[in-house]
């Protein structure tokens, strides 16, 4: 099996602490990956590395089999990474279009614009609305649109659905099924576990900066994992 | 009314030049996160080449125009953004500042080793004649001005909403990680906003230089006048900024009319935009002026804690009892001017000390300290006058400059790093013009005579006793300043330089120690300020103006601005060097060297003085072999010290883990 992303003895962390010691983890082509854990376990680090916000302190990423570890976020974005960062990952104080269109050439723009609509249709009625006057769940519509429009290979999303009515979080992973569908593999972080390891291929569950455990959705049905490693409320 | 008409029409040209120069600051100051305190330096620079160009070289006007806005500016720009600011991500506020600080003083002084320091005129770029309004003659070159600033303003607008890179330089602006996630290198907008600002500011000079010349410091400044209608527009929106800029160059010309009848407040026009700046500063809102360095910093390379540690936090002991040998020794070998060289000196270990209570200690770049030294040499001078004894004249005047020091202390309380810089700069430049002029500083001779002391009957009008009165006095300030250093005071300011939030949150009440830290200062640079003026026993407006308080940061930011070893070093590096050395060579370039130095050693916190290591001998007996024996103590040692790392740090990492 040839991953999209594969990550080796990854390690990152801020100043004089490491977060990540040494973390493994592959995302096959297609698949969709569930990576849980803990408050402060390193998820957000994790994600924030492979992107390139957070340098990697040793280690190797690997997106499609080549090093992309010591190339900037930018140029991983244009690689085909893509990451909704935590929070609402949109630009607030631009429209709706100019979210969708800043990193298109002239030549591309209604074709992108069409494709974010298509998917999105109620974004296509708020082009000219600045994106911070939008509703939470219309925000997070617009972040995974603006992923879209990049046609990445891999999508990382960290909290999706944080503080979403239930209604939107239905929507949210309907749109995230659809991209895996695409043949897009997508790596998610979810407060949401029993939905995240819903769609999911794979489970990975990081604790304390290390992978803990590896396996599919199957062997967590039991909840003994969810209670040995994420405590017993999950 | 109608013999305004003309200054109306003079305020709308110079306001437009100041439009052009503020929105340029502001574009990238929005988009980097640093003020760029050097803005009006690379207009000056710009205009220089500019200038070279054109009578020098023979270059055609326009030509010559193009190449100083459209290459040099924007070259210098990424000069500045890529080889200056780059490497300091993740620095403190105060970092930045410094650096742009350095620039300003490097740049300025460089362009006197070049160009000298007289004012070169001119010849008109548009046409002088004039066509006829309803009431009024307006010159060609003045509506030339308003349009193209207008064209400018417009121009900036139209890119901003229309083109992909004025979309991204936006997107940047409002999340610089999330636009690398979306593929585009923040880095390339962040240079590209740095090579506009250097554009407009070079506009800005190039407009401004048929009407007043071109000097290093003269150009520099009207360029700086901008930082006044910035602070209109709050440093980020554009439009306020523009209206700003003509406000104040309306004000500033109507002013010039109006004060004409009333030669005491000759100074108000020129400080007009000052007067803005510090009081938008002051007034405005808490919060509405926040700091975008470091949510830059914090997005260009992740949260990098540096945890600079000051090595000052022990009593100096040896330092001054070495150093006050050697100074007592000193008159035994020195005589005539170099005595007095050597008197200066002293007084100037002052002046750098108080300001290293500011600077080094608490970390908040005060750039109004000159200010302090010069009133306190007039205010003594006013003393002595009345008639009062020396020492008790030169308590006075150092207690006169406490309030004036709890003034400045105001911003210190609800403004920090950049703001406070800004606040302080326009304080210091606003009582200059202000206040220099009037009866309680110089008066209208723009003089003032000063004596040396005579106590309990004994002269030290003398070269040599008047020497060692200053010695004294020096000493037992800077002794008050290592004590504050090591006591609670010390530790609550450098408390709150690390987290003001963490300091609060233990229970500590910061503005106490802020408006004590500045009457403190200010009270020791005015003590500074009397003995300097009693040396040369007259002072004149023209001795310390407000560029020494900004030349002062770059010197001591360079020597150490964190240790008494640093303020020495500093007074001998400014004031003994070139007197030891008269080369030409070096006391021309000295100036350039501070400022160079300073942007080098901006993050270093003992600047030169920190390379400078005397052998810890207490350490080294605590690693020598008998101790290592007992390697479980050692441990525990080490374990307890790893338990003590900055609380106050940790409290900030967690803060900024629950924000982000």
């Amino acid at each position: 099996m040839s991953a999209v992303l594969e990550v080796r003895g990854l390690q990152a962390g801020y100043g004089r602490s490491e977060v990540l010691h040494g973390v493994d983890l592959k995302v096959p082509p297609g698949a969709a990956v569930a990576l849980l854990g803990s408050n402060g376990a390193g998820k957000t680090t994790l994600l924030k590395t492979i992107a390139g916000l957070v340098p990697a302190r040793g280690g190797e990423i690997l997106l499609q089999g080549r090093p992309v570890e010591r190339r900037p976020a930018n140029a991983r974005a244009r690689a085909g990474l893509c990451l909704i960062p935590e929070g609402r990952g949109i630009f607030r104080r631009l429209t709706v279009r100019e979210n969708l269109t800043m990193q298109v050439g002239r030549r591309h723009l209604n074709g992108c614009l069409d494709k974010a609509t298509g998917r999105f249709p109620k974004l296509g009625q708020r082009m000219d609305q600045v994106a911070g006057t939008l509703s939470g769940g219309e925000q997070q519509m617009l972040a995974l649109a603006r992923a879209l429009v990049t046609d990445p290979v891999v999508v990382m999303a960290d909290e999706l659905s944080v503080g979403l009515a239930p209604v939107v979080v239905d929507e949210i992973f309907e749109a995230l099924e659809v991209l895996e569908a695409e043949g897009r593999s997508l790596l998610l972080v979810e407060q949401y576990v029993e939905r995240a390891v819903g769609i999911a291929d794979y489970v990975y569950i990081l604790q304390k900066g290390e992978i803990v455990f590896v396996g599919e959705p199957s062997q967590c049905a039991s909840g003994v994992v969810f209670a040995r490693y994420l405590g017993a409320s999950a | 009314m109608r013999e305004y008409l003309p200054f109306l029409v003079i305020g709308l040209a110079s306001g437009s030049i100041y439009a052009i120069a503020a929105m340029g600051l502001v574009v990238t100051y929005k988009t980097s996160g640093v003020f760029n305190f050097a803005h009006g330096a690379v207009g000056m620079i710009a205009t220089f080449i500019f200038y070279s160009l054109r009578v020098d070289a023979g270059v055609p006007t326009w030509l010559a125009a193009a190449l100083a806005i459209l290459v040099v500016a924007p070259a210098i720009g990424v000069v500045i953004d890529r080889l200056l600011l780059r490497r300091l991500r993740g620095a403190a506020a105060s970092s930045y500042v410094v650096v742009s600080l350095g620039l300003l003083v490097g740049l300025q002084y460089l362009a006197i080793v070049i160009y000298g320091p007289a004012t070169r005129s001119v010849e008109p770029i548009f046409s002088r004649s004039t066509f006829r309004l309803p009431g009024v003659n307006v010159g060609y070159d003045q509506a030339i001005i308003v349009a193209i600033s207008l064209a400018a303003a417009l121009l900036l607008a139209a890119f901003f909403r229309a083109t992909r890179l004025g979309i991204q330089t936006r997107a940047v602006v409002d999340d610089a990680d999330l636009t690398e996630l979306m593929g585009t290198s923040s880095a390339r907008v962040t240079t590209f906003s740095w090579m506009l600002g250097c554009s407009f500011a070079a506009l800005a000079g190039v407009l401004l230089s048929p009407f007043l010349g071109i000097d290093a410091v003269l150009l520099t400044l009207l360029v700086i006048k901008a930082f006044g209608a910035a602070a209109v527009g709050r440093l980020v929106s554009l439009p306020r900024t523009y209206v700003g800029a003509i406000g104040i160059g309306v004000g500033e010309a109507l002013l010039t009319k109006w004060v004409a009848a009333r030669p005491g407040l000759a100074g108000l026009p020129t400080s007009l935009s000052f007067i803005v700046l510090f009081a938008v500063l002051v007034f405005s809102r808490k919060g509405s002026f926040a700091e975008l360095t470091t949510q830059a910093a914090r997005a260009a390379g992740g949260v990098r804690a540096r945890l600079v540690q000051a090595r000052a936090r022990r009593f100096p002991a040896r330092l001054l009892a070495v150093t006050v040998t050697v100074a007592v020794l000193l008159p035994l070998r020195l005589d005539g001017s170099r005595l007095l060289t050597a008197t200066s000196t002293l007084a100037f270990v002052l002046v750098f000390a108080s300001l290293g209570l500011l600077v080094g200690l608490s970390r908040q770049v005060s750039l109004c300290h000159a200010v302090f030294v010069v009133f306190g040499a007039t205010t003594l001078s006013h003393f002595q006058d009345a008639g009062i004894p020396y020492l008790l004249a030169l308590l006075l005047a150092g207690l006169v400059l406490v309030p004036v020091g709890a003034l400045v202390a105001i911003p210190a309380i609800r403004l920090s790093g950049l703001f406070l810089a800004l606040a302080t700069f326009g304080f210091g430049v606003l009582a200059q013009y202000l206040i220099f002029g009037t009866k309680f500083a110089f008066g209208t001779k723009a003089l003032r005579t000063l004596t040396r002391p005579e106590l309990l009957g004994i002269s030290f009008t003398g070269d040599k006793a008047f020497y060692y009165f200053v010695l004294a006095v020096v000493v037992a300030g800077v002794l008050a300043i290592e004590v504050v250093r090591v006591t609670r005071l010390g530790r609550l300011l450098r408390a709150l330089a690390d987290s003001p939030t963490a300091t609060e949150s233990v229970g500590v009440n910061p503005t106490a120690s802020r408006v004590i830290v500045f009457c403190l200062t200010a009270f020791l640079a005015a003590v500074a300020g009397g003995l300097l003026g009693s040396l040369t026993q007259v002072v004149n407006p023209t001795s310390f103006d407000f560029s020494q308080s900004l030349f002062w940061i770059a010197v001591l930011v360079t020597a150490g601005p964190a240790t008494l070893g640093g303020a020495i070093l500093s007074a001998v590096l400014l004031v003994t060097v070139p007197a030891v050395f008269t080369a030409r060579a070096v006391t021309q370039w000295q100036p350039v060297a501070f400022g160079v130095l300073a942007i080098a050693l901006a993050q270093a916190p003992n600047g030169l003085a920190g390379f400078w290591r005397v052998p810890d001998f207490s350490a080294l007996a605590r690693a020598s072999a008998w101790r290592r024996r007992t390697a479980g103590s050692r441990r525990a040692e080490r374990a307890a010290a790893r338990r003590a790392v900055p609380a106050a740090a940790a409290a900030e990492t967690t803060m900024a883990g629950v924000g982000g």
